[in-house]
């Protein structure tokens, strides 16, 4: 356990933990993205991760549904230990559901076809089906008035929420956001933050690299701050803000909170 | 002396003989086009390989069957391959055996060499975050390729492959060389009829015209058909009408400049 | 290659070799004149007129929608009587030969294709150009010299390079109106040595390799045209600092 352990009874009932990182390393080639992460993540608990751009956040998240193959330590989601197995890292991206900073929605599909796709294909359901289970979860990002738009016709804030119901209409237990606001119009960010937090409401175990403090303060169970691929500091929300033990945490702080 | 330099007799004369012909090219369209399209897609994925063996494989394809005039690759096949004993008796016979097979061969060969490049282009420009969101969503490689990567390459690569298939119809006009009577060999025996330099040609060219112009229309109404989630597009395309009529070529040159 | 001796081969050879420069005449005087024409007329198409937009309209649809050897056919069987039509008397006791038909059709139906990609380039120029000639009072003649027409080239270039590749590769069907070309030297030796496969893979590989050729040059003549470019911009932004 290190210093930062939030959860000392998670290591005795493994079945209560979501995301098992220990020891991971990545490279781009001679750079080194990860140097050693160690981060554990209970069912249900709510992270925040933040850091100076370039600090190996995306990486970080990205390597835990194997979009970037890690090449030191491990990753257990759900039980699950991610390998190269083509196998496994299809059950472990069924667990996990991914929300992109760019949104990526499929253009030439409509808001609700966009999230039937990935139900029709990979859980084999009927057409109605699948319609029916988009639906209740556009509704639920409140944007069932827009479910026959093309992504071209939605702004940006209507997309970003298109992609979390997407997202959700896999019925992931775990969800991961990539700075889903960053590449939002500030008038569009709040829609995109609120239906997040109902969200977290809801149980679902979530882990957000995002810049949003506000946001973290409310939301967050845990805050982890990275810097040059390491995690520098992971505590609670409320002693994060207020009594950052590192230095380079603090003028991190310092800068956003300005 | 006449001012038309048809003379409407003789070309009233001519229209059955004419539409037989283009009957003929019709079909020596319509196969090559789809054997070449059914042939393009595995050389496109060997050319896009991380094995460089296959990937150099599949490009000496391409810069051959693409860089030779269409006339000697006909030649090669009537002359060069039709002549082997072994491939006019062997199972290919009825490739190989007839100056019509011949023709097909030779026009599948080259469409199939410029259908690589327009797929490759087509793929190549589908968004990575796009591809990266569906795997995100645990979908199989198979099921983006045909969901997300196959209709969006198609989106991007319609106007090359409208090119394409324009001046595929153009260059199928040299068939008449190894006896076949397409629409060009008719009204060159016409003219060995009656000496008029001028009728039948200019008839056969208004079938040419009239038969490209049907394909252009086609392609404009699928183009709009499959871009109807992005109405600027459709303007935009509606507002250049001579584009359609570029060469072919002309959207792949990126690939083809060392 | 069992009946083929070496004197057979060195004659074979000089007829392709012949072929070859023929070949090679053709093509480079189609594409100079089907060059110059096509600038001619993009430039002219610029004009707002309804009858000179009418008239481009239906050549660029005509020739772009009608095969190039129809329209080698038709120069080299109908020139002399069109000829006649146009120069009376005088015109039509001249006779046309393949490799003048070859011309006429090809710079007839490229022309088109430039001029195309012409216009496509001074559409795409920043529209501030004309105005700042304009403004400085420069002679329209010099403007269009010394400022549009370079730029138009190099926006141009790379269509202008698939232009070249492609008549290149049309160029064999003179020969189907008798021009003793390349191509029709591969036929002969094909037949008269019973080795066809040999003879049009070795001619095609010729195209291949002038084609390859010639994009070679093309690349690095863009990155030249490049660089000018960027001085030339350099230079244009601290003349108008110093103004
Ligand atoms: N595909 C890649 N190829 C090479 N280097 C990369 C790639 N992706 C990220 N990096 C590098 O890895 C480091 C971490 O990147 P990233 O995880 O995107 O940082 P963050 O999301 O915190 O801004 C950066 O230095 C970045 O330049
Ligand atoms: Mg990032």
């Amino acid at each position: 356990m290190t210093m930062h352990a939030p959860a000392p009874d998670a290591a005795k009932e493994p079945g209560r933990l979501a995301i098992t990182i220990s020891g991971l390393v990545k490279h781009y080639g001679s750079h080194r993205a990860l140097n050693g992460i160690d981060l554990e993540v209970r069912r249900g608990e709510r992270i925040v991760i933040c850091g100076p751009s370039g600090s190996g956040k995306s990486t970080l998240i990205r390597c835990i549904n194997a979009l970037e193959r890690h090449d030191g330590g491990s990753i257990v989601v759900n039980g699950i230990e991610l390998t190269a197995d083509e196998g496994t890292v299809q059950d472990i991206r069924q667990e996990v559901g991914m929300v992109f900073q760019h949104f990526n929605l499929f253009p030439h599909l409509t808001a609700i076809e966009n999230c039937m796709l990935a139900p029709q294909l990979n859980r084999g359901l009927t057409k109605a089906r699948a319609e029916k289970l988009a639906m209740h979860y556009l509704e639920r990002v409140h944007l069932a008035d827009h479910a026959r738009k093309y992504p071209s016709r939605l702004s940006g804030g209507q997309q970003q929420r298109v992609a979390i119901a997407r997202a959700l209409c896999m019925e992931p237990r775990i969800l991961l956001f990539d700075e889903p606001t960053s590449a939002l119009d500030p008038e569009m960010v709040n829609e995109v933050l609120g239906v997040m937090e109902e969200l977290a409401a809801s149980g679902v175990t979530m882990l957000c690299v995002t810049h949003e403090m506000g946001f973290a303060r409310r939301v967050a169970d845990r805050c982890v701050f990275m810097d040059h691929g390491e995690i520098v500091e992971s505590r609670d929300a409320a002693s994060f803000f207020q009594a950052p033990e590192s230095q380079r945490l603090r003028d991190f702080l310092a800068q956003i909170l300005r | 002396m006449n001012g038309l330099p048809i003379d409407l007799a003789l070309a009233w004369e001519s229209l059955p003989a004419l539409f037989d012909g283009l009957k003929v090219t019709a079909i020596l369209t319509a196969l090559p086009l789809l054997l070449g399209l059914a042939l393009a897609f595995p050389i496109c994925f060997a050319r896009m390989s991380d094995r460089r063996w296959l990937a150099l494989l599949a490009e000496a394809f391409v810069t051959f069957f693409r860089g030779a005039p269409l006339l000697i690759l006909l030649y090669l096949v009537y002359y060069g391959l039709g002549q082997i004993e072994a491939l006019r008796e062997g199972p290919f016979w009825i490739l190989f055996g007839s100056p019509f097979g011949c023709a097909i061969v030779a026009l599948s060969l080259n469409h199939a060499a410029y259908m690589v490049e327009v797929l490759r282009g087509g793929l190549l420009a589908v968004p990575h975050g796009i591809v990266e969101a569906s795997e995100a969503l645990g979908i199989t490689r198979r099921n983006i390729f045909i969901w997300v990567k196959m209709p969006l390459a198609i989106r991007y690569g319609l106007k090359a492959y409208q090119n394409e298939v324009v001046s595929f119809i153009k260059g199928t006009a040299i068939v008449s060389v190894v006896t076949i009577t397409d629409l060009t060999a008719v009204a060159n025996s016409i003219f060995e009829q009656t000496y008029d330099p001028f009728t039948p040609i200019l008839c056969a060219a208004a079938f040419y015209w009239a038969f490209v112009n049907i394909i252009r229309l086609g392609f404009g109404l699928w183009g709009r058909w499959l871009n109807r989630h992005n109405a600027e597009d459709v303007a935009a395309d509606a507002g250049v009408p001579g584009r359609g009529a570029a060469l072919r070529r002309t959207s792949d040159l990126g690939q083809v400049t060392p | 290659m069992t009946n083929l001796s070496l004197a057979d081969l060195a004659g074979y050879m000089r007829q392709l070799g012949e072929g070859a420069l023929i070949t090679l005449e053709l093509f480079l005087t189609s594409f100079a004149l089907a060059f110059i024409f096509g600038v001619l007329i993009g430039i002219a198409t610029l004009s707002r007129s309804r009858v000179v937009q009418g008239i481009w309209r239906v050549y660029a649809s005509i020739f772009m929608g009608v095969p190039s050897l129809l329209v080698i056919f038709l120069t080299f069987y109908g020139g002399s009587a069109m000829l006649g039509a146009v120069l009376g008397e005088f015109g039509a006791r001249i006779d046309i030969s393949p490799f003048g038909a070859g011309v006429i059709a090809f710079t007839v139906v490229y022309a088109a294709y430039i001029a195309e990609l012409v216009r496509g380039a001074i559409e795409n120029l920043p529209k501030g150009q004309f105005e700042g000639a304009r403004a400085l009072a420069i002679p329209p003649a010099i403007m269009w010299g010394k400022v549009i027409l370079p730029q138009v080239m190099r926006l141009a270039l790379p269509g202008l390079v698939n232009v070249w590749s492609f008549m290149l590769k049309e160029t064999p069907l003179v020969s189907l109106a008798g021009l003793q070309d390349l191509v029709a030297a591969a036929k002969i030796a094909a037949g008269a040595t019973k080795e066809p496969f040999i003879f049009f893979v070795a001619t095609a590989l010729v195209f291949i390799a002038f084609s390859a050729l010639s994009f070679r040059l093309a690349s690095r003549l863009e990155t030249r045209l490049d660089r000018g470019q960027r001085r030339e911009a350099a230079g244009r932004s601290s003349s108008r600092a110093a103004a």
